[in-house]
């Protein structure tokens, strides 16, 4: 009987832990992307759309971030983790395009080369998505594993 | 295993905020570097090459060095042919440094004017591609480049001779009068000195004459060379010369021949 009232308890505190460290991350990302905004806005008057590119590119990134921190403790958290650096990757190539910017303003034109921190990125966001399928094998590892009775 | 995890995380999350941490300040850098482009200032060497040099004023306030800043410049003419092309490179400028470089671009005018003798009487259009490249925190390639025209004046422009005119001057000798025109349409102004040499219809020279000629840069020039003849070279008979006549435009920058000119 006391075992069956836990159950219920302990799925409402998960459930408001994983709300709360969403809010918190959104939150925090929030203030990442100002205080990176503020940072590169400078640059956005020689790139037109950095603004939009940077909004939708963090925009898509907390929604992934707080639907993963929903689903938290589950085989799903993984693959929301997974698709959150696929997407940083995949974002990163399409608007980048390939890591040259090139930019033309009447009869001058502007190039800049972007292709080394694409390529980090690239081995980043790799190593990211790695990890995420290590945590979901050790997830379904750990669930798998015989518990003692 | 869990452990091996928590260090690709941790490994990845350093990386990470290294490089948008180093990517946020180099772009914010952007705004603390300043250009600014003199105005050319035009020289002439002894061996007759025109100097153009161009200071540029870099200031470096951003967080990061600046690396391999390097200005290129080509001109050609209206057939792409290349006339002249020079780079100036610096290769570190330090975070905090103020420095003024000069793009020098040699120009051998004479060589010009020798090759292509159009450029001495027509006006045209020179191209001039410029490029500007540098390396931000000395690992971002940045580079600006652009294309302009920009006109050439023709310093021989509607060059035009006359006919000679004959006036005898005493009994033994005449007077001839070879009037000549252009307009200086250059950026340079033109002093040298003009030779005629005037034949006979069967080839002897029978007279020659010099004057100095002064015109500055967009104006008109119109005067005239008065050599001497005597009268009895003058073939077929004094009252009816005709024969043919040469002229030789000689300046510092260029020296042009003319063809024979037929006159009579």
């Amino acid at each position: 009987m006391v075992e069956k009232k836990k159950e219920p308890k302990s799925r409402l505190r998960r459930i408001t832990v994983n709300v709360m460290k969403a809010i918190i991350k959104s939150v925090i990302f929030y203030v990442v992307y100002y205080f990176l905004w503020t940072l590169f806005a400078p640059a956005s008057q020689f790139i037109p759309g950095l603004q939009t590119m940077f909004e939708t590119f963090f925009i898509i990134y907390i929604i992934l971030m707080i639907v993963g921190e929903l689903t938290n403790g589950t085989i799903y958290h993984y693959f929301f983790s997974g698709a959150k650096t696929l997407f940083v990757i995949s974002y990163m190539i399409m608007s980048l395009g390939g890591g040259i910017i090139g930019l033309s303003y009447e009869n001058i034109s502007l190039l800049v080369d972007l292709r080394l921190f694409v390529v980090i990125a690239m081995l980043l966001g790799t190593l990211g998505l790695a990890k995420s399928v290590l945590q979901a094998i050790n997830f379904m590892n750990e669930k798998a594993e015989p518990h003692l009775i | 295993m869990n452990i091996s995890i928590r260090m690709i995380g941790i490994a990845t999350t350093f990386f990470w905020i290294f490089i948008i941490i180093f990517a946020a300040t180099a772009a914010y850098s952007v705004k603390d570097l300043q250009f600014n482009f003199g105005d050319p200032v035009t020289s002439m060497t002894t061996d007759n090459q025109m100097i153009f040099s161009m200071p540029i004023n870099i200031v470096n306030r951003g967080l990061y060095n600046i690396g391999y800043f390097n200005i290129t410049s080509k001109i050609t003419d209206s057939n792409d042919v290349e006339i002249v092309h020079n780079s100036t490179v610096v290769p570190v400028i330090r975070k905090g440094e103020e420095i003024t470089v000069y793009h020098d671009l040699a120009m051998n005018v004479t060589s010009m004017l020798q090759r292509y003798q159009d450029y001495l009487f027509n006006d045209s259009e020179l191209r001039v591609y410029e490029s500007v490249g540098l390396r931000l925190a000395e690992v971002i390639p940045v580079q600006a480049s652009g294309n302009f025209t920009v006109p050439w004046g023709a310093p021989l422009y509607n060059l035009a001779v006359g006919t000679p005119q004959f006036t005898p001057v005493n009994l033994t000798h005449f007077r001839v009068s070879v009037p000549i025109s252009f307009e200086n349409h250059a950026f340079f102004d033109l002093s040298g000195n003009l030779h005629v040499r005037m034949y006979s219809s069967s080839g002897a020279l029978i007279g020659q004459g010099e004057t100095v000629i002064d015109a500055p840069q967009h104006s008109q020039y119109s005067g005239s060379v008065e050599p001497y003849i005597l009268m009895n070279q003058i073939t077929p008979t004094p009252t009816n010369p005709t024969g043919y006549f040469t002229f030789t435009i000689q300046t510092p920058l260029f020296t042009y021949e003319s063809g024979r000119i037929s006159y009579g």
